[in-house]
């Protein structure tokens, strides 16, 4: 049995002449939260469709569960042990929760009853209640049923808290945190929700333009990073930005922001020589982590 | 569970169909119209109703397994259904050969309908005969319907598939291959009757035809990315 549950290897996809995913690595494993982050068109729904075989790659491994996705049969084995959300969370227009809930069932043989049941007494669903008339928390949580009812090993969540209220995201987070400490299951899930990110996940995954630009367990990326603070008396010099282990620098007017993940004390120094009138070292927020890379310099 | 989903989003589509052919043949015989003036019209409309079936039973989301159109306004339950453990193989043999057996169902009613209101004598090797020949140069029509549902939007797939047949209902009358092979002339009394021999030629076109355009259907489904 493997311990990394997803494992991408130079993963390549061009939608046309564009691409979408460029050289993508990421090692997801078992039994941890990982949140996957980007911006938008980052490359995040299609990496998570390459992951469930409905898109095909152009380059590069895709191993699920320690087995190669090299076929369709691979992928729908794959599938068997994978539970998915989509981002739109659409059902059937024609049922109910109840007929949904039936319907679902006979795919997977190895449906949990007892976890059917946790969740609809959770989510407080109204059974008999067409689809089309649930509310868009409802239609999450019922979507978040289906796929955590399955007893899958592997959760693939697309966005699944966008454009929820807070209550229904809080249900949602204390459902999954329990789903991962009481059936060890893992999850993998994108999101632009930061705060819900660093609340839940153990290990984050940024991608920016098709490239994975951190992975790593969460606590440690924020130990290792730290924010310096600089102001000078003049321009702030441009060669802060060369200066190694620095990762992004923003300079405005006289001051400098830098985000610095390696030898912190070292780094310090060395912005000491260029003589600014004020150092400060912050530790930095996921928020800043993200805005950092994603923004640029 | 596949054929009850396949049910589920196909169902509207078939109860149309249906209740079309309801409305136009029932009230002949409730006003009296003679049956001999009724088997006339079946004749001459029977293989326009099969293909109109056939068209629209194929544009069912066949493509995008949705109750929607073939490729036209993606619902995205679709996702849901790509995510389930089944293959795009089987997704499609179901959902077409469910689609494909709704118009065998209403092919064998317009034929039993037709042969009921047949004046004169017929055997029932002939009613055989005259099915057998129905369903597969149908069929040919739905799997061309199918394989177009498959590229083209649910307008176009529609579209298309009527112009498909304009142009071998055009060419019938001017070329003899086609008017050999065509499947609208194998389906239709018009131009073999009941009593006539079986028309091998179109229904061993129609035939090699329906499993041609079904093999491309797979083809294309599997390399589609979603």
């Amino acid at each position: 049995m493997s311990d990394i549950i997803i494992a991408t290897r130079d993963l390549s996809m061009s939608y046309g002449s564009k691409p979408a995913v460029r050289g993508l690595n990421l090692a997801v494993p078992r039994g941890s939260i990982c949140g996957f982050l980007g911006r938008n068109g980052a490359g995040k729904t299609t990496t998570l469709k390459l992951l469930l075989g409905m898109l095909r790659r152009d380059a590069g491994d895709i191993r699920l569960f320690g087995e190669p996705m090299a076929s369709e049969e691979a992928a729908i084995a794959a599938r068997r042990r994978t539970a998915f959300v989509s981002e739109d969370k659409e059902l059937y227009p024609f049922m109910t929760v109840s007929q949904m809930i039936r319907f679902t069932r006979p795919f997977f043989p190895t449906w949990r009853r007892d976890l059917e049941k946790k969740y609809l007494h959770l989510f407080r669903l109204p059974q008999e209640k067409p689809v089309p008339k649930l509310s868009k928390g409802m239609r999450t949580q019922l979507m978040l049923l289906l796929a955590m009812a399955r007893g899958a090993e592997l959760l693939i969540m697309d966005e699944p808290t966008s454009g929820l209220d807070p209550a229904v995201t809080e249900e949602i987070m204390e459902a999954l945190a329990d789903l991962v400490a009481s059936d060890g299951t893992t999850i993998f899930f994108s999101s632009h929700q930061l705060a819900e990110v660093e609340q839940i996940c153990d290990r984050v995954c940024l991608i920016d333009d098709g490239q994975a630009v951190i992975d790593g367990v969460l606590d440690e990326l924020k130990s290792q990073y730290r924010r310096i603070l600089l102001v000078f008396d003049g321009e702030a010099p441009k060669e802060l930005a060369h200066f190694p282990g620095v990762d992004h620098v923003r300079r405005r007017g006289r001051t400098a922001s830098l985000l610095a993940h390696a030898d912190i004390d070292t780094v310090v120094d060395r912005t000491r020589q260029l003589g600014p009138r004020s150092v400060e070292v912050h530790p930095v927020t996921l928020k800043e982590l993200f805005l950092d890379h994603v923004k640029g310099d | 569970m596949l054929w009850y989903k396949a049910w589920l989003e196909t169902r509207w589509r078939f109860v149309f169909t249906i209740g079309s052919m309801a409305l136009l043949f029932l009230p002949g015989p409730l006003l009296g119209v003679p049956p001999e003036r009724l088997w006339r019209s079946l004749q001459l409309g029977s293989a326009l109703l099969y293909c109109f079936a056939a068209l629209f039973l194929a544009g069912a989301g066949i493509n995008s397994q949705t109750t929607y159109g073939a490729m036209s306004g993606f619902h995205r339950s679709m996702l849901f259904t790509l995510s389930l453990p089944v293959s795009r193989r089987r997704l499609f043999f179901v959902r077409a050969g469910l689609g494909a057996i709704e118009t065998c169902v209403f092919v064998v009613m317009m034929a039993g309908l037709t042969l009921y209101w047949m004046p004169g004598a017929i055997r029932i090797a002939q009613v055989l005969q005259y099915g057998t020949r129905a369903i597969v140069c149908t069929l040919a029509v739905y799997a061309a319907s199918a394989f177009l549902a498959c590229v083209l939007d649910e307008m176009w797939q529609f579209m298309g598939a009527w112009l498909c047949l304009t142009v071998v209902w055009l060419l019938q009358p001017r070329s003899d291959l086609v008017s050999q092979l065509s499947p609208l002339r194998g389906m239709s009394l018009f131009s073999y009757p009941a009593t006539a021999p079986m028309p091998w030629a179109p229904v061993v076109a129609s035939a090699v035809t329906a499993t041609v355009l079904v093999c491309a259907s797979v083809l294309v489904l599997q390399r589609k990315e979603y």
